[in-house]
């Protein structure tokens, strides 16, 4: 399990490098989707590597001629790192136009100032009620597998597909298996590392992060463990497209609390429902994206409250309390979050908000707020 | 004879309050941080233990909090840390048993803690990482306007019509207030616009927590009756404050330090 | 120039648009008490409630009354009472604080107080109109007819994006406010809303010509006021009549070479980029003016059907989409940025300009998708200089009195520096 667990630290400090030496090795083109919902097994089946574009790991400078401050983190840092050259490795994106204001920013950008070989938006819709919905967002993926099949001058049949996607359910299987093991004993894996396995994942071939799962899941059952006697549960739980910052999960922790569960995007809810390709395979990723639980802020789910999932969850795991995470100028999260706090107000769980940017200048407030909140739902 | 102490190293001031065995308040001190925080709180806790007539090994507890708490641990000085938010609470609690509501101004951050009758954090908010409707904030404009720091509630008091001060941010609203003073405007009416922005500010925090009576403010700046005025005005209700404002999360944490004395 | 004193030349016609503005809301207010069915709708929806006769506000209609009323502040400070965190879209904010202040109880300008609706049609033009219907339902429990309104972003998606719109209106909307309603859809009456827009915008179009002269005959806040008749007014033939009225103010105004900047026009003649800032349209102006600077056009004010030809009452619902979707549609290229530089080029050659201010509204960034990139290759392209002013649509908290004038002023500069 070290051995994997290493190579998962690896590349999640440099995913730059990764990718990068990935490209040469596999002799094949690297497409940038943007988080949260590209059906990335479509990429796959063109063989292409597809990549969940992330947040960089330097301040923004150059990128700030390019978008304005009150942008979020992960928007800025993206546009950041495409104007300095650092995602030079890509050789093309495809981004999702309607899931948020930010993500709306990049198209012209990337045109403007990468040289990318290929382009494509997507409008995947919310998901409202209507088969005109399901109809359009059907017919939204077939025209991105034209615009690969296009790009790479080979057709993707639906057996070819169907492949893709079982190797994306047997990911989603080996996930949900570490997620289980680790509500059982959640000190097996410190947090941060948890959503470092989720990271390198969104990089990696799926192939390939399915052999470091199956090591890491024979660890994680040999390991003993127990819920540290005196901690107190907690779910993170964020809209953010992007991790938390690892030193406040770590701070989380070092604070006397723990977190068995989350719902967050790098998180439980990028594996969460498994794609159904018995019928046609292309609307099986629709449903996939179709279904409302996890909810999303980002898809027009009002039927389905958010509040009440989360207080599902923390019953299940036998939480204390919620901590939202929520990344400054994120538009989904920033106006669902009220409705989001009554409802757990109304329900009695204990909930504290945290606003993480991309320049973290100062933890010690961050902290504080965490501290109160353990002492809180603690007793002093 | 076991006595106990709270002391809450905050950015701007260092305050220490002294119990006796029956969660009397026997002193307390207040003082400027400074650049040394662990120098600053050993010299606070002395002060207040020589006017209260005792010596460091009577003392059965020590207990930090405030911006500066993990100062006082690191250096053994304090037996534990415990937030300010839950020792504005527990302070809070004590002086006023029927608030539900605190507002705390601190020099680096300002604070809203919503509390039971028991004294226990019900849920808070604290302003972002951004000087806004904090004692900072306060500090920048006073020197903007060129006036001394203490003079600012009575200068607001004296206002007769208060200018739009809009700008949150620090930054923006120094030199807001620098072109509102160029283009003639009044001391006084500018600093009651200061104040109103920051009671702006602060009836956000309140907003999220949601408004229970009795309303309590704690924190140097309120002992600045201009803001607690604005403050007043802008979320309706009145503001219940104590004596000595400053020292409500030593005695807060001087409190908690009683009570860990009695399970030991 | 110089040591001349600018000011503006205040039309009359415009004075008549308040009553009109008012009146609408009145009756809005009053609807549910004469047994009439309210709708509220966000994104190009209205139209459909119009033909049912229901009353109907609009989003962004009804920030720009509130703006007018003076009543912004207050409804915002609700809001944030009720817990909304200020970074969050002030038209969301403000439609919170409303429906707080009624659900609390708060007194707020009773004028800016609406009755809850029947039905509220959530154009998703942008993912904030969904934010802010799912808030209601979930604090009020409105009921929502929600409709996705996506921006288009190529032009080769348009037969697919065309064909989606058609489908909702058809199977989702008007049968949802058949259900509402309890009557078939009135056709006719949507076909006649829409041959009183065609005349409207037709008029309209006629008055935009009076930008072009130079000196300019009126300013784009003259224009801000005047939006209701082709906007939420629409339908409504005294928006004929104002907008007769208008042009001929403004032919009186040619004939006679009074200019909408005293005493001789203007000095620098400018593209606004992005909302009208709807509260503080006064104070925008007071920092313009006294620099002998005007607002001429902007991509916004634009998109309120600048091509009444392409509308055809006979076929209301397929004109409708097309208007908006349709191949010759020129509105919602205009929302892609990659079309913005078209758009605006256009009118930066239409109306010879020579600077471009760039609204930001920090809350907003609907119409400043990639707005920087637009400026630079506008700025590459036209060799006319913009800045970018941080501002808000009606929050004054996001405002920073100086830095924007500084901004300005610095624009003036640049474009002295180019003309000598």
């Amino acid at each position: 399990m070290e051995n994997a667990l290493a190579r998962i630290v690896g590349i999640a400090t440099d995913p730059y490098s990764y990718v990068t030496q990935l490209k040469e090795e596999r002799n094949s083109k690297v497409i940038g989707c943007f988080p949260m919902h590209i059906p990335e097994e479509i990429i796959h089946a063109a063989d292409l590597l597809p990549v969940v574009i992330w947040r960089g790991d330097e301040p923004v400078t150059w990128g700030h001629s390019h978008v304005r401050p009150y942008n979020c983190g992960i928007l800025r840092s993206f546009v950041d790192d495409a104007v300095k050259g650092k995602l030079s490795f890509m050789d093309g994106m495809v981004f999702h136009i309607r899931q948020c204001l930010p993500a709306q920013e990049p198209p012209l950008i990337m045109e403007r100032n990468l040289k990318l070989e290929y382009k494509k938006i997507l409008y995947m819709p919310p998901v409202y009620p209507g088969e005109a919905i399901r109809d359009f967002l059907v017919e939204d993926l077939k025209s991105f597998q034209q615009s690969l099949e296009d790009y790479t001058g080979k057709k993707i049949g639906d057996d070819k597909l169907r492949e893709s996607i079982e190797v994306y359910n047997r990911n989603r299987d080996l996930m949900e298996r570490v997620y289980a093991i680790r509500r059982e004993k959640p000190d097996v894996l410190k947090a941060s590392l948890l959503m470092k396995i989720v990271f390198a994942g969104m990089v990696m071939p799926k192939e390939d992060h399915n052999v470091l799962l199956s090591e890491i899941i024979e660890g994680m059952e040999a390991t003993r463990g127990e819920i540290g006697k005196g901690k107190l549960k907690v779910v993170p739980v964020g809209c953010l497209c992007q991790t938390p910052p690892f030193e406040v999960l770590d701070m989380i922790e070092d604070l006397g609390m723990i977190m068995p569960d989350d719902d967050l995007f790098v998180g439980s809810r990028y594996f969460a429902n498994k794609v159904d390709h018995n019928g046609s395979p292309i609307e099986g990723l629709a449903d996939r994206y179709l279904s409302k639980v996890p909810v999303c802020a980002t898809k027009g789910i009002w039927d389905v409250h958010w509040g009440d999932e989360v207080i599902k969850k923390v019953k299940e795991v036998e939480a204390k309390g919620v901590i939202s995470v929520l990344a400054k100028f994120c538009p989904p999260h920033t106006c669902y979050y009220p409705d989001f706090k009554n409802k757990l107000v109304e329900e009695g769980v204990p909930e504290v908000l945290i606003q993480v940017e991309h320049e973290m200048i100062s933890l010690e407030g961050i902290k504080t707020r965490l501290q109160s909140f353990a002492e809180s739902i603690g007793g002093v | 004879m076991a006595i106990v102490v709270g002391v809450d190293i905050g950015s701007l001031a260092t305050k220490t309050v002294v119990l006796g065995p029956g969660k009397e308040i026997l002193a307390y001190d207040i003082l400027r941080s400074g650049h040394n925080y662990q120098q600053a709180s050993q010299e606070s806790i002395n002060n207040a233990l020589s006017s209260a007539g005792f010596k460091r090994e009577d003392v059965s507890y020590i207990l930090s909090t405030g911006y500066g708490r993990g100062v006082a641990t690191l250096s053994s000085l304090a037996d534990a840390e415990v937030t300010e938010i839950t020792c504005h609470a527990k302070g809070a609690e004590r002086l006023f048993s029927d608030v539900r509501t605190i507002i705390d101004i601190g020099g680096q951050d300002s604070k809203v803690i919503g509390i039971d009758e028991k004294g226990d954090v019900t849920n808070f908010v604290m302003n972002d990482k951004c000087a806004a409707g904090t004692g900072r904030f306060l500090e920048v404009m006073a020197s903007a306007l060129s006036v001394d720091i203490g003079g600012m509630g009575d200068l607001i008091m004296s206002s007769s019509g208060k200018v739009d001060v809009s700008s949150m941010c620090t930054v923006f609203a120094e030199s807001e207030v620098i072109s509102l003073f160029a283009k003639g405007h009044k001391k006084a009416d500018i600093a009651a616009g200061i104040a109103d922005s920051i009671a702006r500010r602060i009836t956000g925090l309140v907003g999220q927590v949601g408004l229970k009576e009795k309303v309590t403010m704690s924190g140097g700046v309120a002992k600045n009756r201009g803001v607690v005025h604005a403050i007043e005005e802008r979320i309706g209700t009145s503001l219940v404050v104590s004596e000595e404002p400053q020292i409500v999360g030593a005695l807060g944490a001087a409190i908690i330090a009683a009570n860990r004395t009695k399970d030991l | 120039m110089e040591g001349t004193t600018y000011k503006v030349n205040r039309l009359k016609t415009t004075n008549e648009i308040r009553p009109l503005v008012d009146k609408h809301w009145a009756d809005l207010r009053t609807a549910k008490e004469r047994g009439e069915l309210v709708a509220w709708a966000s994104g190009p929806t209205f139209i459909f409630a119009y033909a049912m006769g229901m009353k109907c506000h609009f989003m962004a209609g009804y920030a720009s009354y509130c703006g007018g009323i003076g009543a912004g502040e207050e409804v915002l400070k609700v809001a944030e009472m009720a817990g909304d965190l200020p970074e969050s879209c002030s038209y969301h904010r403000l439609h919170m604080g409303m429906a707080e202040a009624v659900k609390r109880d708060i007194e707020i300008n009773p004028q800016a107080l609406l009755p809850l609706p029947d039905l509220m049609v959530a154009g998703r033009l942008c993912t904030e109109m969904s934010y802010y219907a799912e808030g209601l339902y979930r604090r009020m429990g409105v009921p929502v007819l929600p409709i996705e309104f996506p921006m288009i972003f190529e032009k080769e998606d348009i037969p697919r994006l065309r064909e989606f719109m058609y489908r909702q209106f058809t199977e989702i909307v008007i049968p949802e406010f058949e259900r509402v309603c309890g009557k078939p859809f009135d056709y006719d009456r949507m076909s006649e809303i829409l041959s009183v827009l065609k005349k409207v915008a037709t008029l309209r179009n006629e008055c935009w010509e009076f930008f072009k002269d130079i000196p300019a005959r009126w300013t784009l806040w003259d224009y801000g006021v005047s939006i209701a008749p082709v906007f939420y007014l629409m339908g409504n033939p005294k928006g004929i009549t104002y907008y007769e009225k208008l042009l001929k103010e403004l032919q009186e105004r040619r004939e006679n070479n009074i200019p909408a900047i005293a005493p001789d026009g203007e000095n620098y003649r400018l593209y606004w980029d992005s909302w009208l800032p709807w509260a503080f349209l006064g104070k925008f102006m007071r920092k313009f003016t006294p620099h002998g600077a005007v607002c001429l056009c902007g991509r916004y004010p634009w998109e309120f059907f600048p091509h009444p030809e392409l509308i055809d009452p006979e076929h209301p619902v397929e004109t409708w989409t097309d208007l908006y979707f349709g191949q010759q549609s020129h509105l919602c290229y205009n929302f892609s940025p990659k079309g913005a530089i078209d758009s605006i080029g256009e009118l930066i050659e239409e109306y010879s300009l020579d600077g471009m201010v760039m609204f930001s509204s920090k809350t907003c960034r609907l119409w400043n998708v990639s707005q920087m990139e637009v400026l630079d290759a506008l700025e590459k392209k036209y060799g006319i200089p913009g800045v970018v002013i941080e501002g808000d649509m009606i929050d004054s908290a996001m405002i920073s009195d100086s830095q924007i004038e500084t901004r300005l002023e610095a624009l003036f500069e640049l474009i002295d520096s180019r003309r000598t």
